[in-house]
């Protein structure tokens, strides 16, 4: 399970973009009508997991969503043309698997599906449990065979190439050699680890039905599952030609056959208008609680045209740009539309240079001046809570303040000496650090980025005070120069939270691929090591408090805030839930019903 | 001639082929294709960047990425199109299919429209120059030519699209709309009308009472909730556009022309109530075989009793039967609104181009997708028919400048005459090289628009291209916008040659 995080960035990057354009020409929003959600370690439902509702019986009605104008790309969604948040927001619907984020990113286990369970440590062994009543709406009970397939995907190469175009890569075939363990028709498996992960619980989730690839290929079963556990490449080929080709649509519009595309989730695909909307209906052999409405229509709308679309009616449920204009206009629909308005798990920090001759990297008290005069509660108060009234700065890196475990981080990695503007100390510090002032201090980051103009406005307005020459050199270049080449002091960007435990540690490692700023510190390195070899979460939550430590006084970088998001939808729909993660709001949309 | 076309092709060829090429380094220089993906921390990332860069062939040269692309393209010569696909593997010639009719759906309609209200009007203020209607119209001209698309298509949707929808739940009007509306419209036909001060006041008190005295009684009687335009409506219509063409092109003095028109009105009316059973629950090729077969009617009618004028009674007596034909599909369309206005209690959405599964019969099918057209529909005319007005408008008061129409005049010809024969025709002239221009330019979609209203047109398929730094859509757009342009070019040109005797030789 990679995460489905690909598209997010880039449009978190897009949304910022458009956010600040605003800011500062409308006045601050009312809060009244606003719930937040991910804001607190719940929402009014009491959990972030998903609620029971106990007995449904489907509602005869359509509810109308969207999440963005970007086309539906095929059922597979997980090669790598095809990974996207757009796509997966429908394909999550049409199938499920052992595990779902909640509204700030915990992971549960989904046990109507069924079940997994750590064995034994040494070797790391899983077992997963798929309960007896799961079937895919052709009425094939999903089984052991699926799974297989979804292994295979990621480990059988063919010479030098990946067989399978899967997004994952080769990944979970190098971390788990022999493959998953059962028996063909089998509800139980285990799969055995080379090495303790202690991701493993996003590694399985869904598969694909293998008796479709299985059919398609000209095979049986038991031929695609022998030919799975020999690796006969030959044989493979055209079960693999199917996987990579027969599940996309590269046609808008034509639906591939009804018989190619079972669903083990609450809805099935029916209808699909080119450049409109997609049409799910509820899947009538599902197997758990009915899903609560009986028709859902993605619709392909853009969504600078979703406000209105909400206000008459076109579209139900929303997630657009979380700008200060957006907000005002769902505000004024108070009464006849919700807005829920939280965080998301994208967060934008600071983060210094430390290559090989940078000044600022050598320096600790050179950065621990800079980090004194940036002003970050300014920034959140000026451009993050105009969106999000209970918005506040972030003082961790690999937890977010919405999450459980965040105070108990925070309170034993940092004493909160940068949360104000400490001009007089920033000064001190400077003159400790014997350098000429004023210092030029170069930041970069990814134009046209209107909000984090704005940030640099802010630190220099403060920063030049202290003796600092806040120089912007932000640039459309950015990612593909600025941070590659090193030339910058200060890099500012966000990050988009994974779920992962062990994701920090291809950013803060020595020599890391993400560790742009060249940063290198052993006690770091130790923890990683130690945090991505231990099961333990105990162990890892200590871990993580070192990690965090050493990283607050050493000044790796400096987090800022995690970034805004909002959810608004009909007043008349219950059981619309925001949530932080990727999944979007639709995580749950076979509850959303219409009250009476 | 011949040689001259092939010329003038095979240089829009050489053209072309420099453009693309221009277009397609240009595009892919625009930006960096992987800009989402470096900033991803996903633990995949290098991984997903190799995988874009080699299915976008990131590695290669531009030119090798070119070649692959003109490849491809070349294909056409047999028919056999490969565009390529766009980064997420999808095909682009398909993209471009569904593009483009979405586009030609918005574009043509409105483009019609905007010719037709434009040369109308742009007539008329030539006729009245410097009076209180020309100069209204200039005023409106400029302003609608300057309004901000994305602006007024987002007023539209929320007054014309959101706040009609309020108001068709319980579509009455207060008092004082009516007397607000009354006023305006009586102010506006009074200027439009001119005359002196007596008949203006007329104009003006016979406005005021007529629509405040049916706005009262559609308000009484909701009748926008259960709108019927009725027989009655079919025959003033039928007969107005009869006498109404005959006046105006052949002088209502022909009476073979007057009665050849009329009687094509009877038979339209007799064939409201004979096909009333067939056009209940038609089917389109069912409708337009009745509407040709309405044409040839009343092409039939003129001819047997058109005398000596049998050609313009044709003519007439055909646009006549065509415009009974749509009458009465409207009447029906209308008939059907109250049951459309069940299936759909806000008639007009503010996004794409039908209501998804839509269930209704064909007649609410027709409406529903009317309904969807009709903002984007206004948005697109208002912009262009202001250009329209103003070029038809400059050019037919040159041409009524000239010496010929001095001519027409002095050897007595009625000024109807003069209009439309000796002024209108040559006036046309120049408006056909910027109709054939705009309809190059229309195919090209209207990004704002399409986007503001969620309509996967051509505009749109560039916008997307080119902000994911995705060369095989732009090419796309490029490919049928450059060709469509010198095509148009060449026909506007070649159309030129053939209407205005001056430039044939």
């Amino acid at each position: 399970m990679k995460i489905r995080k690909m598209a997010a960035p880039f449009a978190v990057l897009m949304s910022a973009s458009l956010v600040l354009a605003a800011c500062g020409t409308s006045e601050e929003p009312e809060t009244t009508e606003t719930s937040t959600a991910a804001n607190g370690e719940q929402d009014d439902a009491g959990t972030t997991a998903k609620v029971d509702l106990g007995e449904v019986t489907t509602k005869e009605d359509t509810i109308y969503y969207s999440l963005g104008g970007e086309e539906w790309l095929g059922y597979n969604g997980n090669t790598p043309e095809t990974y996207s948040t757009y796509n997966s927001v429908v394909n999550e619907r049409l199938i499920e698997g052992f595990m779902y984020f909640g509204t700030d990113g915990t992971i549960y286990q989904n046990e109507n599906f069924g079940s997994f369970k750590l064995l034994g440590e040494d070797p790391m062994t899983v077992e997963y449990t798929i309960n007896d009543n799961v079937t895919w709406s052709d009425g094939t009970p999903v089984a052991y065979e699926d799974y297989l397939l979804e292994w295979a995907a990621q480990k059988i190469q063919d010479g030098d190439n990946q067989l399978f175009n899967h997004v994952g890569g080769l990944d979970f075939g190098d971390r788990v050699p022999d493959g998953p363990q059962g028996e063909i028709g089998g509800k139980t498996f285990t799969i055995e680890y080379k090495d303790p992960y202690p991701d493993y619980q996003l590694q399985v989730s869904t598969a694909f039905p293998a008796h479709v690839v299985a059919e398609q290929a000209g095979m049986t079963i038991d031929e695609l599952v022998a030919a799975i556990q020999d690796e006969d490449i030959d044989a493979l080929k055209p079960a693999a030609e199917f996987w990579n080709e027969g599940w996309l649509s590269p046609t808008p519009g034509q639906l591939p056959d009804a018989s190619i595309i079972p669903s083990n989730g609450p809805y099935v695909l029916t209808s699909w208008e080119a450049g409109q909307s997609l049409t799910l209906e509820a899947n009538e052999s599902y197997w758990g609680t009915p899903p609560a409405t009986s028709t859902l229509v993605y619709r392909f709308v853009a969504p600078e045209a979703q406000v209105q679309a909400l206000t008459n009616g076109d579209l139900n449920v929303i997630e657009p740009q979380a700008t200060v204009d957006t907000v005002a206009q769902i505000e004024a629909l108070a009464g006849s539309v919700n807005l829920i308005s939280g965080d998301s798990l994208t967060w934008e920090h600071l983060d210094f240079n430390f290559r090989e001759g940078n000044e600022m990297g050598e320096n600790l008290a050179l950065r621990e001046a800079f980090a004194m005069c940036v002003p970050r509660q300014d920034i959140v108060d000026r451009l993050i809570k105009p969106v999000s009234p209970d918005a506040e700065i972030m003082n961790a890196r690999e937890v977010f303040p919405f999450q459980m475990r965040y105070d108990e981080v925070v309170s034993a990695a940092y004493d909160g000496r940068y949360d104000t503007v400490n001009l007089d100390g920033a000064k001190a510090k400077l003159e400790e650090a014997g350098v000429e002032t004023p210092f030029t201090v170069r930041i970069g980051y990814s134009q046209p980025n209107a909000r984090r103009d704005d940030e640099v406005n802010l630190i220099k307005e403060s920063c030049d005070q202290a003796g600092f020459n806040v120089e912007n050199v932000g640039s459309p270049e950015f990612f593909s120069e600025t941070l590659p080449n090193g030339d910058y002091d200060v890099a500012l960007f966000a990050w988009a939270g994974s779920g992962q435990i062990v994701s920090g540690q291809n950013i803060y490692s020595t020599d890391a691929p993400q560790n742009y700023g060249e940063f290198s510190s052993d006690a770091v390195d130790i923890a990683w090591q130690a945090l991505g070899s231990t099961l333990d979460t105990a162990q890892q939550l200590e871990q993580t408090k070192i990690i965090e430590k050493e990283l607050w006084d050493q000044l790796f970088g400096i987090p800022l805030f995690a970034h805004p998001g909002i959810t608004a939808y009909d007043a008349t729909l219950s059981n619309v839930r925001r949530t932080a993660t990727q999944s979007t709001v639709a995580w749950n949309a076979e509850q959303w019903v219409r009250a009476e | 001639m011949t040689k001259y076309i092939l010329r003038r092709l095979g240089a829009s060829f050489l053209v072309l082929l420099g453009g693309s090429l221009l277009l397609y380094v240009l595009t892919i220089n625009s930006d960096d294709p992987l800009k989402d993906l470096r900033e991803s921390n996903a633990d995949n990332r290098e991984y997903l960047i190799q995988q874009r860069t080699e299915f976008m062939g990131l590695d290669q040269p531009w030119y090798v990425r070119y070649w692959d692309w003109l490849t491809g393209v070349s294909k056409c010569v047999t028919l056999n199109c490969d565009l390529g696909t766009n980064r997420n593997g999808v095909d682009v010639g398909s993209l471009l299919g569904n593009a483009a009719s979405s586009t030609l759906r918005l574009v043509v309609l409105a483009t019609v429209l905007a010719i037709v209200i434009g040369i109308v009007v742009g007539i008329l203020t030539a006729i009245r120059q410097y009076s209180g209607f020309d100069y209204s119209v200039t005023f409106l001209a400029f302003l609608f030519f300057s309004l901000p698309v994305f602006w007024v298509a987002v007023l539209l949707k929320e007054f014309a699209g959101i706040q009609f929808n309020n108001w068709m739940q319980e579509p009455t009007f207060s008092p004082v709309q009516i007397i607000i509306t009354a006023l305006v419209l009586a102010l506006i036909l009074s200027a439009v009308l001119g005359g002196d001060w007596k008949r203006r006041a007329a104009t003006a008190g016979v406005t005021l009472v007529f629509v405040a005295s049916a706005m009262t009684y559609f308000s009484a009687v909701e009748w926008f909730r259960r709108p019927l335009l009725g027989f009655g409506f079919v025959a003033i219509v039928g007969i107005a556009a009869a006498v109404g063409s005959t006046t105006l092109f052949v002088g209502f003095k022909n009476r073979r022309v007057l009665y050849s028109t009329l009687a094509t009105v009877a038979a339209g009316l007799v064939s409201y109530f004979a096909f009333r059973g067939v056009i209940e629950e038609p089917t389109w090729p069912v409708l337009i075989g009745l509407f040709i077969m309405s044409l040839v009617v009343g092409g039939l009618i003129g001819w047997f009793m058109g005398g000596y004028s049998r050609k313009p009674a044709a003519a007439l007596s055909a646009f006549v039967g065509g415009t009974m034909a749509l009458l009465t599909a409207a009447d029906m369309a209308v008939s059907h609104w109250a049951s459309f206005l069940s299936l759909k209690p806000r008639p007009i959405s503010t996004i794409g181009s039908q209501t998804p599964n839509f269930s209704g019969g064909f007649w609410e099918s027709l409406l529903d997708v009317g309904a969807q057209i009709i903002l984007p529909t206004i948005v697109l005319t208002l912009i262009s028919v202001a250009s329209y007005t103003r070029y038809t408008r400059s050019s037919m008061l040159e041409v009524m400048n000239q010496d010929y129409i001095r001519t027409a005049r002095s050897k007595g010809l009625s000024e109807r005459v003069v209009i439309v024969k000796h002024g209108f025709r040559n006036a046309l002239i120049p408006i056909t090289t910027i109709v054939a221009f705009d309809f190059a330019g229309l195919i090209g979609g209207a990004v704002i628009t399409e986007k503001v209203f969620g309509w996967k047109g051509m505009g749109e398929l560039f916008e997307t291209g080119l902000r994911t730094v995705d060369p095989n859509p732009v090419m796309a757009f490029f490919l049928v916008t450059g060709t469509a342009a010198i095509l148009m070019n060449l026909l506007a040109d070649l159309a030129y040659a053939a209407l205005d005797p001056r430039i044939r030789r």
